[in-house]
C-alpha cells in the first residue's frame, strides 16, 4: 500500500460486490430472523449459519488468499455483514473475529502466526474474540491497566476486561495489554493472542437485555503465562497496530447497524402496505410514509459513508479511513435507532408483541449507538480532529 | 468430456411479474436472474466435472437480451468455465421451437460431448426445449433426471413418474435434463465470484450461427400467446367461529361442500 494508491471512491459497487451481496442475502434468508431469534432465546448459538458462511468463503473475504481468505477488502466483508443483518441475522462476531483480529494478524503477525490463526478464522472453524475495554478505563484506552511483563522468553498477563463479546464461542482472545517501555518506563499498548483455555483466564457472562446469540463477558486475566509468540507484531508499534484493527471494526459496526436498519425498515414497509385502516393501507398516509422515507434516506446516506470508509481503508489510506469510518459509524447508529423506533411505531400495538418481533430491534439498534465507540466519543473526535476545536480531556 | 449447460435468464419469481402489450414477458420492469431450475443443471454439470479427470470443460450457453449475461455470470461464479451468449434483437419473442433452433445451432459450434438443461424454465414452464434440442441435434434425450450417474460415456438417470420410477440409460452424445430433486445447487463462493470476472464469455449473433432472422422471433413463432391475465389475489379463507357449540357442524358442512368428506 503506497501513497500513490488510487483512493478515488466510486459511487456504485462493482458487479462482484453486488453478486456477493445477493448470494449472502440468499443464503442468510434460508436461515432468517426466526432462526436467529429462536437460537438467541433458547441460549443457543448461530454456529450453523456461521460455518455455512465460512464454508463459502464469506467470512474470510478480506483475508489474504495464501491463508485461506478471499483476497478481497473490508468493503467486501462489510457487505457480507450488512446483508446478514438485513436478513435479520446480524452476526456480531464478524465485527470481531475476521475484521479486527483477522486484520491485525494479517497485517502485523509473523508468518507462523498467520499460518496458525488465519485459515481457521477465514473458514469460521475458529472464532477469535477481542478484548480492549476495561471497567475503569471505559472509552479511555490510555488508562488500560492490563499489563504484560516479561517472564523469561515469554510473558505474564494480568488484568481485567469487560463487555467482551462471544468469549464462550471463541478459541482465543486478542487481548490489548500494556508493556513497560524499558527506556522511559512508560506503558504502551501491545496485542497478545490468549487461548480461551489458558490457565488463569476466566470469564463470566454479563446478563444483557438484548436478544442475541452472542453473550457479553467479564474477563479475568490472572497471571496468564504466554509464550513469546503470543505477542502480535512489534512491541513498539502497538498503537499503530491497534488503530489498524479499529478502523475495520468501525466500518463493520456501521455495516452491522445499517443492516439492522434495513431489516427494520423492510418489516415496517411490508406492514404498512398490507395493514388497512379507514379503507386504505396505512402507508398511504403521510404521517406514516414520511418517517419511513426519512429512514430510507438516512440509511442510504450511512451506507454510502460506510462504503467510502471501506474504499479508503482498502486503498491503504488509514488516516482518511479513520475520519470516514467514525462518521459512518455515527450515522449508521443514528439511522438504525431511528429506523427501529419508526418501525415499531407504525406497527402500533403489534410493534411490541413477541409475534411481530419488532421491539427486540430497539435494543439491538440502540447498542450500535454505544458500541464499539459511543456516539459521544465520535462527536469528540470530529470536534477536535475534523473541526480543530480544543479538547476537554 | 466437455459439457454444454443451457440456461435461461428469467424474471425473478419472487418479484411482481408482468407482461408487455404484445403478451411477451416484461423483462425491463423487473430484476432478472438465472432460472432457479437451471441452477440444478449447472450443479449436476459441476458434479460430473468434479468426478472426472479434471480435463472437462463446462460451457454455459444462453439465448437472451443483453442483461441475460447475468445468468451466464452466475453459472460461471458457481464454477462453470466459459460462457456463450447468443444475443440478437431478431430473437425477441421467440417460442420454444425458435429458441431450440438457436440453441441447437450454437451447441453445434461448441466442442461438446453432451448437453445439460434444467427441467423447465420458471417463466415459460413449457419443459419441451430439451426434447426439441435432442431432436434437432439428432441425439438421445434423457430427461427429468432426479438422480444422475455417469461412467465413461454411459449415463443412467432415475426418472420419477406418478405411477413408476424409470431408470434410463444412454451413451454420449445426448441431451440431459435434470429436476429440482437432483441435488441442491451450490452457492458461489467468494473466490468463485471473483474468478468469474476473468472467465471468457463470447457473444454471438444470429449471423454467426447462420440462422436467418425470419426463422426466429415473435413473427416466426408457431405458437402465439393470445391473452394474459394476472391470477386473482387469494381470497381470505372462511373463518368458523364457535359461539354456541355449532362450530363443529359448520366445519363439517364446509368440508362436505368442498367434497373433502
Amino acid at each position: 500500500m503506497s501513497a500513490e494508491t488510487d483512493t478515488t471512491v466510486p459511487f456504485t459497487e462493482a458487479d462482484e460486490r453486488r453478486s456477493l451481496r445477493r448470494e449472502v442475502a440468499k443464503l442468510a434468508s434460508g436461515y432468517g430472523r426466526e432462526y436467529f431469534v429462536r437460537q438467541a432465546r433458547n441460549g443457543e448459538k448461530t454456529t450453523d449459519l456461521w460455518l455455512d458462511m465460512g464454508k463459502h468463503g464469506y467470512l474470510g473475504v478480506a483475508l489474504p488468499e495464501e491463508y485461506g481468505g478471499g483476497g478481497g477488502g473490508i468493503g467486501d466483508l462489510a457487505a457480507v455483514c450488512e446483508e446478514l443483518a438485513a436478513q435479520g441475522c446480524p452476526l456480531l462476531m464478524m465485527v470481531v473475529s475476521p475484521a479486527i483480529c483477522g486484520t491485525v494478524i494479517s497485517r502485523f503477525g509473523t508468518e507462523e502466526q498467520k499460518a496458525r490463526w488465519l485459515p481457521s478464522i477465514a473458514d469460521g472453524t475458529l472464532t477469535m474474540a477481542f478484548a480492549i475495554t476495561e471497567p475503569d478505563a471505559g472509552s479511555n484506552s490510555h488508562d488500560i491497566t492490563t499489563t504484560a511483563r516479561r517472564d523469561g522468553d515469554g510473558w505474564v498477563l494480568r488484568g481485567r476486561k469487560i463487555y467482551i463479546s462471544g468469549v464462550d464461542e471463541a478459541g482465543a482472545v486478542l487481548v490489548v495489554a500494556r508493556t513497560e517501555d524499558a527506556r522511559t518506563g512508560r506503558l504502551k499498548p501491545a496485542l497478545f493472542v490468549v487461548p480461551t483455555d489458558a490457565e488463569g483466564l476466566e470469564y463470566q457472562p454479563i446478563d444483557m437485555e438484548i436478544v442475541s446469540p452472542e453473550r457479553q463477558f467479564t474477563l479475568f486475566v490472572d497471571d496468564v503465562r504466554l509464550p513469546a509468540d503470543a505477542l502480535v507484531g512489534d512491541e513498539n508499534a502497538g498503537i499503530a497496530q491497534l488503530f489498524a484493527g479499529l478502523n475495520p471494526e468501525r466500518i463493520m459496526a456501521a455495516a452491522f447497524a445499517t443492516g439492522i436498519g434495513r431489516f427494520a425498515l423492510d418489516k415496517a414497509t411490508e406492514y404498512v402496505k398490507g395493514r388497512e385502516v379507514f379503507g386504505a393501507p396505512i402507508g398511504a398516509h403521510q404521517g406514516v410514509a414520511h418517517p419511513l422515507a426519512q429512514s430510507k434516506i438516512e440509511i442510504e446516506l450511512a451506507r454510502l459513508m460506510t462504503q467510502k470508509a471501506a474504499a479508503l481503508y482498502d486503498a491503504g489510506d488509514d488516516t482518511g479511513a479513520g475520519e470516514a469510518a467514525n462518521m459512518a459509524k455515527y450515522a449508521a447508529g443514528e439511522a438504525a435507532c431511528a429506523a427501529a423506533d419508526r418501525a415499531v411505531q407504525v406497527h402500533g400495538g403489534n410493534g411490541i408483541t413477541t409475534e411481530y418481533g419488532m421491539a427486540g430491534l430497539l435494543v439491538a439498534a440502540r447498542a450500535t449507538r454505544i458500541a464499539p465507540v459511543s456516539r459521544e466519543m465520535i462527536l469528540n473526535f470530529v470536534g477536535s480532529h475534523s473541526l480543530g476545536l480544543p479538547k476537554s480531556y | 468430456m466437455n459439457i454444454v449447460v443451457c440456461v435461461k435468464y428469467v424474471p425473478d419469481a419472487t418479484a411482481d411479474r408482468h407482461f408487455e402489450a404484445d403478451n411477451t414477458v416484461d423483462r425491463v420492469g423487473v430484476d432478472g436472474l438465472l432460472s432457479e431450475l437451471d441452477e440444478y443443471a449447472v450443479e449436476q454439470a459441476l458434479q460430473l466435472k468434479e468426478k472426472g479427470d479434471g480435463t472437462d470443460e463446462i460451457t454455459v450457453l444462453t439465448v437472451g437480451p443483453e442483461q441475460a449475461s447475468d445468468a451466464i455470470r452466475k453459472a460461471l461464479q458457481m464454477g462453470a468455465d466459459k460462457g456463450v451468449h447468443v444475443v440478437d434483437d431478431a430473437i425477441a419473442g421467440s417460442d420454444s421451437l425458435a429458441t431450440s433452433l438457436v440453441l441447437a445451432e450454437a451447441i453445434k459450434k461448441i466442442d461438446h460431448d453432451f448437453v445439460v438443461c434444467g427441467m423447465a424454465s420458471t417463466d415459460g414452464a413449457m419443459s419441451v426445449v430439451p426434447a426439441m434440442l435432442a431432436e434437432r441435434l439428432g441425439v438421445p434425450q434423457v430427461t427429468f433426471g432426479s438422480q444422475i450417474e455417469m461412467q465413461g460415456k454411459e449415463i443412467r438417470i432415475r426418472r420419477d413418474g406418478d405411477a413408476a420410477t424409470e431408470v434410463i440409460g444412454a451413451t454420449a452424445p445426448f441431451v440431459l435434463s435434470v429436476t429440482d430433486q437432483s441435488g441442491e445447487a451450490r452457492y458461489p463462493s467468494f473466490k468463485g465470484i471473483m474468478a468469474a470476472k476473468k472467465k471468457p464469455v463470447e457473444t454471438w449473433s444470429l449471423a454467426d450461427l447462420g440462422v436467418e432472422a425470419e426463422k426466429v422471433g415473435l413473427s416466426a413463432s408457431w405458437t402465439q400467446v393470445e391473452d394474459t391475465a394476472a391470477r386473482p389475489p387469494r381470497s381470505q379463507g372462511e373463518i368458523v367461529t364457535d359461539e354456541d357449540g355449532s362450530g363443529a357442524t359448520a366445519l363439517a358442512g364446509f368440508l362436505a361442500s368442498k367434497k373433502f368428506i
